[in-house]
């Protein structure tokens, strides 16, 4: 806060009573400046709601994408303290290694925690109630490890020598002088606990009867980033580990990101012949995506949409920057905030029933905005004139066809996703995935143009063309069964029209029992074709089969191939085309793709140099405005020191700098050019040129160098 | 006391009380075999141990004599006074020191006046623990306790304070014994020594501080301040004794005394032990320890092990055990632990050596070493030992882990470990000797070893 | 066996027990009692016994201690994090636990002394007391005075008590450079085949004859005597193969006696199994399956090395490929290999052979910030905004030790990083993003 006086002294600042206000509520940092804002409630509430809903699927996801690793962890846990129990002779040939699990996890970090936390909350229900979970950063030290592992098994403050916690521990010095942190305490607590009455604490009742039938839990301990531990203090703990193991089942659980090699690396052998290792992988980040793609994105009853340059900015960070899906689904959840933030007409963004309300809710201020809606003027123009008037001038009128439309665009999203579906079952497993592998490829696809327009979509055709009998049923026969999920009319009857289809198929067989010779002509050369890899062999292929084609009448197999091919080729044309060309598709679909990049791949050297060469940017004063990427002598120190650096080579004389700025500077000040005193260097614009450089060398463009005092040296290069 | 009469060399050693005891019972009778072994064990062990102080030293009487005079001074007429006894380890300066301050007490004048405090650098590692002790030692920790502690010399002071109006009116002389005194000198500087060596010069409470120390240069470690307050007496325990007397010695410290509850037995082990040291084999051992080394310690070592190999079986030493145990002394102990190496291992011990030769005692890292392995392996085309690196990994893991290789700088943390540079810390001489007395060592890695080139 | 075992003042049995319990130890066994002497003897003031791993060292210290009820403290100096601890073990087994409380909070080693004398003035040792130490090199880490003090404890507390040192490292690499007081060196040589033999074919599996096991062990030996001898790992493989090895018998083909048929079998599973001896790649759990499996099944539960693949975003693909070139390249190189039409670089001056080792020998060299952006920017196919997530991924290539930063991780001057993967890795990266990057490193021109 600043102060008039000059003089220097402390002063006291009454806080103020927009200080003394409470902080603001979700809500309202929601509605502040958010245009509209009679209507931004209702998006709020409708923001949440969405948001929960997502939140809560994608949870869900997560787990049943864990459940399988997650439960044979689980069940390895169980084998070891078994085996541990029963006395055979191969377990007793192993009695004395530790059981280990290197859990393949990817190099996904951020994700990580929620697998982890999942994970030791089940072995905590189902196999064992001492469960500890450690992590690199906050044992350093072996002192510090065994400290962490004690207290999170025996929930108790454990004290290390040379640091002195007397005085937050509650429990009497004389207790806890003998609580060292030895894995010796840590066995007859155990001892303890297990000779104990299994149902003596309720807050270990579930595991209650699992401690009847094994009475031995093990102890489980989790590593969760194996990288980041240094070696010398893993080694040791496994080591000391290894002395006490007959006496404490213990097992461990190593998270690794990148492979498994690196146990080997980071344990010597006299460590590792300790442990006895086991793997397991947990599935790939990138089918992960997919399913929550699938579960999320293509989903008619999530009406928040994501435009095809939207979409393409997340995947793109996904698969470029993080495979983090966590950030995925941050990206998505900011997208959804923008939305419903930045576009009044989000409050039809919801289900029907809602959004058909609160169509004859609308402002006038919101009916304007509708007329202006590129789509809708799209819509008015196809209308005749009467119509045209009616939809810009009256208001009821407008709301009528408003909620038509919307009816339409849900229509239109009940339609979308399954046609895709079938779609992508016929096409991604062509050769050489004309229409990409990944149904979000063929998604993008599909947002960004008319489909059918793409040269792909032809020769993906093409091939489906070629297919043998056999795939082709099959395939049609996937297409059902993904139609048969979805409830509008409109599939219900393609479902028909397509059962069709497959029961003449089938009558085909029989059919061609009495005359195979057809069917033995065209052996589908979709197979030798399999192998064929380069462009030019397939369209060579494609060619002469046409050639062929024409040469010979078709047989009912192909004829009905067409049928089916141009039945698909017909739903694709009907239900495919890009969500613009749907009137009201804005009040859906998120669009600013620019926004979401600069939140989420930030630049932040881009924007200090722009700040730095064009100021005019970021504080809009029209003094500060230049042509050609000059800087207008006004400018900011910084900003003039910035320019000048550019333009000399790695090592900056600091006087010569000094006074070419004091020029540019007295230039500024508008004192006349053939004064004496112009370009002098005062006290005070030595004192500014000091800070900016200063400032300069924070911000990393400089730094002092040892070889010439009196310079500085260049971090950046060209005079960019 | 014993009066020192027939057997002089005999008679060197003091008598445990049961000893006595067993003498009044039984004078002349003869003691079961197993007994008579369970005495000498008792006795000479304890000798061997160091345990017990011998009656009188040989070789060392000026010394003994000096000291005594310089302690007397202070705990009689109350001189300060400040002494280093220096020698190398094991030379019997402790045993000096014991000797000349129990006989010093025996002197009752001297038994009710003189304070002692014994520190030793080894345990009081700092100047405060080492106040502490102090404190302990002259049980003035009640006196102390309550007073709030100020520096360090004002605790000195008062401490001697204390020590002027302790008991009676005169204060009564204080002896201070630094054991491994060098290690004193690197305490944060130097304040108790500086404090102790003020004391003992100015004309305060009379105090003696002895010194004992291993290092002949122990003088250069003192500051200067310190060093001019230090009265500059040392007692130096070079000793310069011939080989006849070496073997003197050997044979007094295993003879037994005429005390011996068993006269007959003590003549016959005595006898035993006269024409064990006239044994030439065992002459000869004895040469070379006592060119290695002629301090107490490193031959009461060697009649150690000769001493277990004493059993009822076999009462008396043959030449066969000293050899034995000397064998056992001069062991070769790197040699062994290349013994029991994996060939893997013995293959990259020699490619190191190779490489040593080569670039004159470079460092290497592993890339190196197993290269040079693999060239070995082409020469030969047998696939025997071709392994993955992980393994070879391994096996240099195992090498550095026995330190036969040395990383040559600490931050290996941030190096790869194929990558780090080790050095061998082994010989050639050793290597070759390993590779002789390694079993089933195949002919073609012999040969490689003996290659010059690599 | 038994009679290099007899000494005076223990009792015969117990004797005969432990005799029992060391297989191939009695010698040393045997030696050590004698230097311990009996019970109420002194003993030297400390031992220090040495020999590889798994050479019985602690077994034998251990069943000697146990057998004999000898007044011991056994600490595992890995343990002790602070020498408190060890101070504590100590007086807790010779005096109870009221004694190990009278120590101060972070005692010193003059309190531990201080301690034990009064201690032991109370309750004077009857007989020997021993403290015995394994992964003595560890004492070397602590405060310098520490080993040197426990060598001479027996003066120092003038008490019979006598410090036993176990260790891996041989007694020269201990001596501090002022000298100490020298312990009594006593050597525990590794087992040779014979003795080899005979421990093995001890743990018999209870549902087969003796004779068919120790048959069995000499196979085994057979094969890795020449490259392992370690005890602990020979123990493993023979859990490992026994099952294989069992099979023709389970399915009738030979009888037990048929030595030779079965070591046909099991030949070549034993050859497959040393050339990965020593790195556990798979549990022994794992393993039985894998015999269990056909042979193309196998493929799918592999050992720890299999996998060595890493899944990796696009770019930090490139990044790490960026990483290696520069830290594998001299500097002086990148100007031939990354600009698009750089001059005349005579190819004699390029290629300086006066580097007589190649860079795959020396290792990788550390190399700035800005030259890894710059081989990234050049190497990268499309263009590239210089985000935060670039640097991000940067960082996060140094928590998965795929780049090892060298310098301190000050931004401002720039940081220096390392490249921390071997040629296989990155090659097998380079393949995923179809780069060649064979064709960019100096060392294959």
């Amino acid at each position: 806060m600043a102060t008039s006086s000059v003089s220097k002294g402390c002063f006291v600042f009454k806080p103020s009573a927009k200080k003394k206000k409470k902080t603001l509520s979700l809500e309202s940092y929601f509605v502040q400046g958010c245009e509209d804002a009679e209507s931004s409630e209702i998006r709020f509430r409708l923001c949440q709601e969405l948001w929960d809903e997502i939140k809560t699927d994608t949870e869900v996801l997560q787990d049943e994408l864990n459940r399988t690793i997650l439960d044979s962890l689980l069940d390895f846990t169980r084998k070891c303290s078994s085996t541990r129990q029963n006395s055979d002779w191969t377990s007793q040939m192993r009695a004395s290694e530790i059981p280990t699990a290197a859990l393949m996890l990817g190099v996904n970090v951020p994700d990580h925690d929620m697998t982890f936390q999942s994970l030791s909350d089940m072995l905590k229900q189902s196999v064992s109630p001492h469960v500890a979970s450690v992590q690199a950063k906050e044992c350093g030290a072996l002192k510090h490890l065994m400290k962490k592992v004690l207290e999170r098994l025996m929930d108790t403050v454990v004290v290390v020598d040379d640091e002195d916690e007397e005085e937050n521990v509650e429990t009497s010095p004389r207790v806890h002088r003998s609580m060292h942190c030895s894995l010796g305490i840590l066995c007859d607590w155990y001892t303890a606990r297990t000779k104990k009455s299994p149902t003596g604490t309720p807050g270990k009742k579930r595991s209650s009867q699992v401690r009847d039938e094994q009475q031995q839990p093990p102890v489980v301990i989790i590593f969760k980033d194996l990288e980041a531990f240094n070696p010398r203090v893993l080694q040791d703990f496994i080591l000391i580990c290894s002395q006490y193991i007959d006496r404490l089942p213990l097992t461990f659980i190593f998270g690794i990101a990148t492979s498994p090699s690196t146990i080997q690396h980071m344990l010597p052998h006299s460590v590792s012949s300790l442990l006895c290792i086991e793997l397991f992988q947990s599935l790939s980040c990138t089918q992960h995506l997919a399913t929550v793609i699938d579960k999320l994105i293509l989903a008619s009853r999530i009406h928040f949409k994501l435009n095809g340059k939207v979409m393409q900015v997340l995947i793109g960070v996904f698969l470029y920057h993080d495979f983090s899906v966590r950030n995925f689904i941050k990206g998505l959840q900011l997208a959804l905030l923008e939305h419903f933030h930045s576009q009044p007409l989000s409050v039809l963004c919801c289900k029907k029933k809602q959004a058909l309300f609160n169509v004859t809710q609308l402002s006038k201020p919101n009916l304007d905005r509708i007329r202006q809606l590129p789509s809708f003027k799209r819509y008015v123009e196809k209308q005749e004139a009467q119509e045209q008037v009616n939809l810009m001038t009256d208001d009821s009128h407008l709301k009528e066809v408003c909620q038509q439309l919307i009816k339409d665009l849900h229509k239109y999203h009940k339609n979308y996703y399954p046609i895709l579906r079938c779609l992508h079952t016929l096409t991604s497993s062509l050769p050489r995935y004309p229409l990409g592998k990944q149904i979000r490829e063929l998604y993008l696809i599909c947002l960004a143009k008319n489909v059918w327009e793409n040269e792909d979509y032809q020769s993906a055709m093409k091939l489906v063309k070629m297919l043998a009998k056999g795939e082709m049923v099959s395939l049609l026969q996937k297409c059902v069964e993904i139609l048969q999920l979805s409830k509008s009319k409109k599939m219900k009857n393609a479902l028909v029209q397509l059962e069709e289809l497959l029961a003449k198929f089938k009558q085909l067989d029989t059919a061609t029992e009495m005359t195979p010779t057809v069917e033995a002509s065209i052996p589908s050369p979709i197979k030798n074709l399999q192998k064929k890899t380069d462009l030019f062999q397939l369209q060579k292929t494609l060619l002469e089969m046409n050639e062929s084609r024409r040469a010979k009448r078709l047989s009912p197999f192909e004829n009905l191939r067409n049928e089916a091919l141009e039945f698909i080729d017909n739903l694709v044309k009907s239900h495919l085309s890009p969500p613009e060309s749907q009137p009201l598709y804005e009040v859906c679909y998120y669009s600013s793709s620019a926004t979401v990049r600069r939140h989420l791949n930030a630049t932040p050297r881009t924007s200090i140099q722009a700040a730095l060469s064009n100021p005019y940017y970021y504080l809009q004063n029209d003094s500060l405005k230049s042509e050609d990427g000059t800087v207008s002598n006004t400018a900011p120190d910084i900003c003039i020191a910035y320019k000048l650096h550019l333009e000399c080579g790695r090592l900056i004389n600091l006087y010569d700098w000094l006074e070419a700025y004091s020029t540019v500077v007295s230039a500024a000040e508008g004192n006349d050019q053939d004064s004496e005193n112009f370009g002098k260097v005062d006290e005070v614009k030595h004192a500014r040129f000091i800070r900016a450089v200063s400032a300069l060398e924070f911000l990393g463009f400089i730094k002092s160098t040892k070889q010439k005092t009196d310079h500085v040296a260049r971090l950046t290069w060209g005079g960019c | 006391m014993l009066k020192l009469t027939c057997f002089p060399t005999f008679s060197h050693f003091a008598v445990d009380s049961h000893i006595i005891m067993s003498k009044r019972k039984a004078r002349d009778a003869h003691l079961p075999v197993g007994e008579c072994i369970k005495q000498v064990q008792q006795i000479l062990r304890e000798r061997f141990c160091e345990r017990r102080l011998p009656d009188r030293l040989e070789g060392v009487e000026a010394q003994y004599k000096h000291l005594l005079e310089l302690l007397r001074r202070t705990a009689i007429h109350g001189e300060s006074n400040s002494v280093l006894i220096v020698g190398p380890r094991g030379a019997g300066k402790t045993t000096l020191l014991q000797c000349v301050l129990r006989d010093l007490q025996k002197e009752e004048k001297v038994q009710k006046n003189l304070l002692q405090v014994h520190l030793n650098g080894l345990l009081q590692t700092d100047d405060r623990i080492a106040l502490k002790e102090i404190t302990r030692q002259l049980h003035l920790e009640n006196v102390v306790g309550d007073k709030v502690f100020g520096s360090f010399a004002e605790n000195l002071a008062f401490l001697l304070e204390a020590l002027k109006k302790g008991n009676r009116s005169s204060s009564c002389p204080v002896l201070f014994v630094l054991d491994e005194f060098d290690l004193f000198a690197h305490h944060k500087n130097q304040t108790l020594l500086y404090n102790l060596f003020d004391v003992s010069q100015s004309a305060q409470a009379p105090i003696a501080v002895v010194g004992v120390t291993c290092r002949l240069d122990v003088l250069e470690l003192l500051e200067k301040r310190v060093k001019s307050r230090f009265s500059h007496r040392q007692i130096h325990l070079l000793s310069s004794l011939n080989f006849t007397q070496y073997l003197e010695r050997v044979w007094t410290q295993l003879s037994l005394p005429d005390s011996f509850p068993d006269k007959k037995f003590a003549q016959e082990w005595n006898a035993g032990v006269k024409t064990l040291c006239e044994d030439k084999s065992v002459e000869e051992v004895l040469q070379r320890h006592f060119n290695s080394s002629k301090d107490f310690r490193s031959l009461h070592m060697l009649l150690m092990l000769c001493l277990s190999r004493v059993s009822v079986a076999k009462p008396t030493i043959k030449p066969a055990d000293l050899l034995e145990a000397s064998r056992m002394c001069f062991a070769d102990t790197t040699a062994n632990m290349l013994h029991g190496l994996s060939i893997l291992e013995l293959c990259l011990v020699i490619a190191m050596k190779h490489l040593n030769d080569v670039y004159e005692g470079e460092p290497f890292n592993l890339q190196m070493v197993h290269n040079e392995f693999k060239k070995f392996l082409h020469r030969k085309s047998n696939s025997m030992y071709n392994f993955e690196q992980p393994v070879v990994m391994k096996a240099f893991e195992h090498l550095q882990q026995l330190e036969l290789i040395r990383p040559v700088d600490g931050s290996s943390a941030k190096v790869q470990r194929e990558y780090q540079l080790m050095r061998l810390t082994l010989d050639h001489s050793q290597i070759m000797e390993a590779l002789q007395k390694y079993p089933q060592c195949p002919t073609d890695i012999k040969q490689w070893a003996m290659s010059a080139f690599g | 066996m038994t009679a290099l075992l007899q000494h005076p003042g223990y009792d015969e049995e117990r004797l005969k027990g432990v005799a029992e319990k060391l297989p191939c130890r009695e010698v040393q066994a045997g030696m050590l009692l004698s230097l311990m002497g009996q019970p109420h003897q002194y003993s030297y003031p400390s031992i220090f016994i040495y020999g590889h791993r798994a050479s019985g060292k602690s077994h034998v210290m251990h069943v000697l201690m146990k057998e004999l009820e000898l007044s011991h403290a056994t600490v595992s100096c890995v343990e002790c994090v602070s020498i408190a601890l060890l101070f504590e073990q100590v007086l807790l087994s010779f005096f109870g636990c009221d004694a190990a409380s009278l120590l101060p909070r972070s005692p010193s080693l003059s309190d531990f002394v201080r301690v034990y004398r009064q201690q032991c003035s109370q309750s004077p040792a009857k007989q020997t007391r021993y403290i015995v130490m394994e992964k003595a090199e560890l004492l070397r880490d602590t405060d310098a005075s520490l080993l040197s003090a426990l060598l001479r404890l027996q003066e120092l507390v003038e008490d019979n008590v006598t410090v036993i040192l176990l260790s891996e490292i041989a007694w020269d690499k201990f001596r501090p450079n002022t000298g100490c007081f020298e312990p009594l060196l006593l050597h525990f040589p590794d087992y040779s085949k014979s003795e080899l033999q005979q421990i093995l074919s001890q743990n018999v599996h209870p549902s087969y004859s003796a004779g068919f096991y120790s048959a069995y062990i000499n196979i085994l030996l057979g094969v890795f005597y020449s490259v392992c001898r370690d005890l602990r790992e020979l123990r493993h493989l023979a859990a490992l193969n026994f099952s294989k090895f069992c099979e023709p018998l389970a399915e009738g083909k030979v009888k037990e006696t048929d030595t030779h048929k079965l070591w046909k079998h099991i030949e070549p599973h034993l050859k497959k199994a040393m050339q990965t001896v020593y790195l556990r790649e798979v549990s022994s759990l794992q393993w039985e399956q894998m015999q269990q499996m056909e042979e193309e099944e196998a493929g799918a539960l592999r050992g720890l090395s299999a996998h060595t693949h890493v899944e990796l975003p696009y770019y930090s693909k490139f990044l790490l490929i960026a990483a290696y070139l520069a830290s594998y390249n001299p500097a002086r190189t990148d100007k031939r290999f990354f600009l698009k039409h750089h001059g005349k670089i005579r190819k004699t001056n390029f290629l300086k052979k006066n580097e007589k080792t190649s860079n795959h020998l020396l290792g990788p060299k550390p190399f700035p910030l800005d030259r890894l952006l710059a081989i990234f920017y050049s190497v990268v196919d499309s263009r590239v905004a210089p985000t935060a997530s670039i640097f991000s991924q940067i960082s996060s290539l140094v928590t998965l030790q795929l780049l090892a930063q060298v310098s301190h991780d000050d931004q401002l001057d720039a940081p220096k990083y390392k490249c921390a993967v071997s040629l296989d890795f990155i090659c097998a990266i380079a393949r995923t993003v179809n780069f060649d990057i064979v064709k960019y490193l100096y060392d294959f021109l």
